[in-house]
């Protein structure tokens, strides 16, 4: 037997005018990390960096599940409405949580949607972070599917979102947790996966703001996987090339979903990306 | 299709494949695997499978694979079609693939594969189809 040092607690907050119950788990001490999931998951992906000493030994691990997702519920009245994240309702979300929380300056570590998020707020409010990590994150990802494919009566939206993302796994991600990482999809609410994607896809706010970065108070770094065919490294790339003293990690073996699908290769990426997380301080390469 | 597209450099590392015998052994895999037969239990379709020149034209009936039958042809009507090259197939069935070569939507992505007719349709059986793809992919060394 063994238990986790995970802990999970639940906090109501106002977000834009309404009560959000929100699960959010953390571990260890020291720095503080917010990690945000990627889109039609949940805080589960950050299990195995929570659950490692060399992490946790000095940060401390908060992940939250957003509204809508893993344990978080929707809000009142969900019922007779169409879900549609917005860059709005996120930031505000994060900031919500983060106050909540108490958490002050935290490193923002955000993976996917999660990781164009962290840059967005990079741009529009960097006083309130330490530094930020985007993982396979970029300024823009038009769709190359359907969006509309993933909240339908006839099908299982979550079975056709997992068979969908699974392009993004890398072939080296041992087949457990590529199957843990498939599962948050297949069991995320019905129309939350297309919710997340709308502003995923269509919301190109972030281009135009990145050049308000300034990498000097903040750092950020960007992680990209390899075999991710939604954020390529392109595309992370030519995000960190507009980001003045950006840094950008191509990982070789990995995907989309590093730090779920394949734990022991992404560690050494992510605990190099918090070394880079202190300002004005130069970082061998 | 874009001949000389991205990972060309691949093709001349792997061996010759024959299509037809390697789609017969992911038949029978598919009959192994009864899983995957449950996964396809409402796949009742005809799909193309175009490798270069070379049509196959794949009988499904309730997620088993019953008949394989080589083209050409123009009177076998079919619900979608694959339609890519023999090397990028290749490079799809080595044991680690190169990025792009690992998924079908990657063989889309960089231009060595497509999709014709009804997209709908697989992917509402995206996850049996794209693992009955995957039957044909060789072991990960040991």
């Amino acid at each position: 037997m063994s238990i986790e040092p995970i802990t999970g607690r639940y906090a109501t907050v106002e977000i834009e005018g309404r009560a959000q119950r929100i699960y959010f788990e953390e571990a260890g001490s020291g720095r503080p990390v917010l990690c945000l999931h990627t889109a039609g998951a949940d805080t589960r992906q950050w299990r195995h960096l929570m659950n490692d000493a060399a992490v946790t030994q000095d940060h401390r691990l908060i992940a939250f599940d957003m509204p809508w997702h893993g344990k978080s519920l929707p809000p009142q009245g969900f019922e007779r409405e169409e879900y549609l994240l917005t860059t709005e309702t996120y930031i505000a979300t994060v900031l919500a949580v983060c106050e909540a929380l108490g958490l002050e300056r935290p490193i923002l570590a955000g993976c996917s949607m999660g990781g164009r998020i962290a840059l967005q707020l990079a741009a529009l409010h960097p006083d309130r972070f330490a530094g930020f990590i985007a993982i396979e994150a970029s300024d823009f990802q038009p769709a190359w599917y359907d969006i509309d494919w993933f909240d339908r009566p006839d099908a299982h939206g979550g079975q056709m979102g997992a068979a969908l993302v699974s392009a993004n796994i890398s072939p080296y991600a041992p087949d457990a947790e590529r199957w843990n990482t498939l599962w948050m999809f297949m069991a995320s609410g019905p129309g939350v996966f297309r919710g997340d994607l709308s502003f995923y896809t269509r919301d190109d706010s972030l281009i135009g703001r990145l050049a308000r970065i300034d990498t000097s108070q903040t750092p950020v770094h960007l992680l990209v996987g390899a075999y991710d065919l939604t954020c390529t490294p392109e595309d992370a790339e030519r995000t960190a090339a507009a980001i003045h003293g950006a840094t950008c990690t191509v990982m070789d073996e990995l995907g989309h979903f590093p730090m779920s699908e394949h734990p022991e290769g992404f560690r050494p990426f992510f605990i190099d990306a918090l070394a880079r997380m202190t300002a004005g301080k130069e970082v061998a390469a | 299709m874009a001949a000389g597209g991205k990972g060309d450099h691949v093709t001349g590392l792997i061996k010759e494949i024959d299509v037809l015998e390697r789609i017969k052994a992911m038949q029978q895999a598919l009959a192994r695997t009864p899983h995957l037969v449950r996964l396809g239990r409402l796949f009742s379709e005809t799909v193309l499978l175009q490798v270069d020149e070379a049509e196959y034209y794949l009988h499904f009936d309730k997620g088993e694979l019953v008949t394989i039958e080589p083209g050409p042809s123009r009177k076998i009507a079919w619900c979608f079609a694959i339609r890519t090259d023999a090397a990028a197939l290749r490079a799809y069935w080595t044991a680690r693939p190169t990025p792009g070569f690992h998924d079908l939507f990657g063989l889309v992505k960089i231009d060595r594969a497509r999709i014709d007719g009804d997209i709908l349709c697989l992917v509402k059986n995206l996850r049996f189809f794209k693992e009955f793809l995957s039957l044909g992919r060789e072991e990960v060394p040991a």
